[in-house]
């Protein structure tokens, strides 16, 4: 009827074609084909070049999703017609948008022009499985465009079916509030009590089973995600809920790890510490080090604090990397043989033994970040952290309540470092740097700030989800910023926000009082 | 008999800013006492030096026979002197029940918190309206209301008021200090900082104006009120 739909498929497909253009430039293109390869149980040997089949499949998706987007994007209310148009007409831009492209390199390369001069990750084969492995350029920049086209073709139809039919009556989704998605059957069943405690007896059986069945390479992954969840669990004590932002964090992590290292490891000291008391040593250690440190910084506001404890954080760093006190600390080549754990007098050390204590320590730490967050401290840390000025008018201490806050965050990185240092059985000055901390950050924003689920799944995406996408592995920059992108579009406030904790019963009896239409 | 609270010649500091030159006055226990003046005199100085926000260099502020001078802000707030900050500073990404809560963080008596609660809600019916609404979505007046409210649940035996007009419709403000005078009938004591200097005289007992951190003027308000000279240095001629 009108130009609209058109017009908007072609918008979308642009966006689209454009999006595929660039990843191509940089190879993304095999990465992707290895990707679905792996997720249909076929993963491609190393060395070899993924096979035209699983690339297709690739590309389809892409369009599938680039088609429906365009189907979406298309005013409500219009014909069956113009919204499957527009997902053809988008798909069929990108198509034409990637084979123009595909065109051109393929035609340099059958001239015998290396593009990788210029950009390094587009070898002759990417450029021809681009193009289908086909003979001719022309054809294969045809296929192109047909699968794209078709993708969008299927998209939009996928995409009309979900709105229709699938996601209203098969699965209980039920649009809210114009673009979120609100589950209402799992809504449901979590409101029975019953359903919780039988999720509950779940969740615990498969911790205390999996660890044993899974194997170690998953022991580790996942060990390390059960660090990061506890170390990002106590900087959202002092971050999320006490609001100061401490950039320095890995600082404390370094000192509860290099503690318990000097002390349970034969070099450089020769103290051979039980493995409990040298925990709690160096949990106290950091937790010192965070009150030390709090006394003087903490009347700083926004940005100084989170630059002077960054500084912290590279101190820390460098003075154990230090010549200086290569004596004390072992230097840049770190602390080796560090003791594992005893439990009654026989080691506790295998991978299996190191994941349970790794989930024990995260369900304690969650355990009690719960309970500080709804505690009397916990009020004080969320007023301060919305308007210190305020607090104190109501009779909040606020320094001692970030003093507080800090300590408790330091002395949690140190738990979290006694576990790394201790599984690795090796600590250097490298693993307690910048990054650590940044990643810490990372997680606890994506997850959702001052949300205890949020930080657990953030944990699982940026530090679970690399390691299983081992093939993105060169480009998890992009992959992390592609995921900030969309995260701060969907859900800007965290995957899985905080709800803040109702202070006392009689708020939820207030919100029950209230009439279901003025509940925001 | 002794003031409740007495201030006596303080002189404070910004710096090298002399902001307060000696400022001396009391407040007698049930009184309404407003300080008036233009922008800049050092009203709000003076409030949050008696709230231990700042110091003074010399002088003192006494608090029922306690000397002031080393005690913390939150020590002066568990004393009973509680500031209702200007700008209408209140949680605002918290309900208004929250806000209302964060009031009595220094009280632990939670049978008692939960009457005045509902007293307080009562005396403030758009609050209660309200209660789970954000604090940020509330209209000014309201976030007023809101900030005066969180500052009574704190049980003050003095509250500092800074500014509660600023910034509201006209009507707004004769709400604010009609509600201003019911809590000072119910035996709340209250030193009131006001630019509006008509409404700060209509409900206060004394008042002091002030002048580049000094008082120029003292008085009972109503005298203040008929004096040609305050009215037309202060007031504006009509």
């Amino acid at each position: 009827m009108t130009e609209k739909p058109i017009l908007r498929g072609l918008r979308t497909g642009l966006v689209f074609g454009l999006i595929m253009v660039f990843l191509f430039l940089i190879g993304f293109t095999d990465t992707g084909a290895n990707l679905v390869a792996k997720m249909l149980g076929n993963p491609t040997p190393t060395n070899q070049h993924p096979s035209v089949t699983y690339y297709a499949i690739f590309m389809a998706l892409y369009a599938t999703w680039c088609g429906s987007a365009a189907a979406n994007r298309v005013a409500a209310g219009t014909s069956l017609i113009n919204r499957l148009g527009a997902g053809t007409v988008g798909g069929f831009t990108a198509g034409a948008i990637c084979s123009l492209t595909g065109y051109i390199f393929g035609t340099l390369n059958q001239q015998g022009i290396d593009p990788r001069a210029y950009l390094v990750a587009l070898s002759p084969q990417t450029i021809q499985l681009f193009l289908f492995n086909a003979e001719s350029v022309a054809s294969g920049a045809l296929t192109l465009v047909g699968v794209m086209t078709a993708g969008g073709l299927l998209g939009a139809v996928l995409a009309v079916a979900w709105k229709a039919w699938v996601g209203k009556r098969l699965i209980g989704l039920k649009q809210d509030t114009g673009h979120l998605y609100q589950n209402v059957l799992l809504q449901q069943w979590k409101d029975k009590a019953l359903v919780r405690y039988a999720l509950l007896a779940l969740l615990a059986a498969a911790l205390l089973i999996l660890p044993r069945a899974w194997g170690s390479y998953w022991n580790y992954v996942l060990g390390t995600v059960g660090i990061y969840i506890v170390l990002g669990l106590g900087l959202n004590i002092i971050t999320g809920l006490a609001g100061q932002l401490v950039i320095g964090y890995v600082a404390f992590f370094g000192l509860g790890a290099y503690t318990f290292a000097l002390l349970s490891a034969p070099e450089p000291h020769q103290i051979s510490m039980n493995f409990w008391i040298a925990l709690v040593l160096a949990v106290v250690v950091a937790a010192v080090f965070g009150f030390l440190l709090g006394l003087p910084i903490l009347n700083l506001r926004g940005d100084y604090l989170a630059i002077v404890t960054m500084g912290f954080g590279e101190i820390v760093r460098i003075l154990l990397k230090s010549d200086l006190l290569t004596s004390f600390t072992g230097g840049p080549k770190g602390v080796r043989d560090i003791g594992g754990p005893t439990l009654f007098g026989r080691p506790f050390n295998s991978d299996v033994d190191f994941m349970y204590l790794i989930i024990i320590a995260v369900l304690v730490i969650a355990f009690l970040a719960n309970r500080l967050q709804r505690s009397r401290v916990g009020r004080a840390w969320e007023a301060v952290r919305e308007d210190e000025t305020v607090a104190r008018a109501t009779g909040i201490n606020a320094f001692r309540s970030k003093i507080l806050a800090l300590t408790i965050s330091a002395a949690i990185a140190g738990l979290a470092g006694v576990l790394f240092a201790s599984r690795n059985q090796f600590t250097g000055p490298e693993d307690h740097s910048l990054l650590v901390s940044i990643n810490v950050i990372c997680l606890v924003i994506v997850g959702g700030i001052g949300s205890i689920p949020g930080i657990i799944l953030g944990a699982f995406a940026l530090k679970g989800l690399p390691e299983v996408l081992r093939e993105v592995e060169s480009f998890r920059m992009l992959a992390f910023g592609a995921l900030l992108v969309l995260m701060m579009n969907i859900r800007p406030e965290g995957f899985w926000p905080a709800s803040r904790p109702k202070l006392e019963n009689q708020a939820e009896e207030a919100i029950a009082a209230v009439p279901a239409e003025q509940k925001v | 008999m002794e003031a409740m609270l007495s201030v006596d010649y303080i002189h404070v500091y910004y710096g090298a800013i002399h902001a307060l030159q000696g400022i001396d006055f009391h407040l007698e226990q049930g009184e309404i006492v407003a300080l008036i003046g233009a922008n800049g005199a050092g009203k709000s100085t003076t409030l949050k030096t008696i709230s231990g926000l700042l110091r003074p260099r010399t002088g003192k502020v006494t608090f029922n026979d306690v000397d002031l001078a080393k005690v913390e802000p939150q020590d002066i707030v568990r004393m009973g002197i509680v500031q209702v900050p200007e700008g209408r500073k209140i949680f605002s990404r918290m309900t208004v029940w929250e806000n209302i809560a964060m009031g009595a963080f220094i009280r632990n008596d939670r049978a008692k918190i939960k009457t005045d609660t509902d007293a307080l809600f009562e005396r403030f019916p758009r609050l209660a309206e309200r209660r789970n609404q954000l604090g940020g979505t509330l209209s000014g007046g309201e976030q007023q209301m809101l900030a005066i409210a969180r500052g009574l649940m704190a049980n003050p035996k003095l509250l500092l008021l800074d500014e509660p007009s600023m910034g509201l419709s006209p009507k707004m403000v004769e709400n604010i200090f009609d509600i201003i005078q019911d809590i000072n009938e119910q035996g709340t004591s209250i030193l009131l900082v006001e630019q509006n200097a008509q409404m700060a005289l209509a409900v206060s007992h004394r008042a002091y104006v002030l002048e580049t951190g000094k008082i120029a003027i003292e008085g009972i308000a109503d005298e203040l009120l008929q004096d040609t000279k305050v009215v037309e240095a202060y007031l504006g001629t009509h």
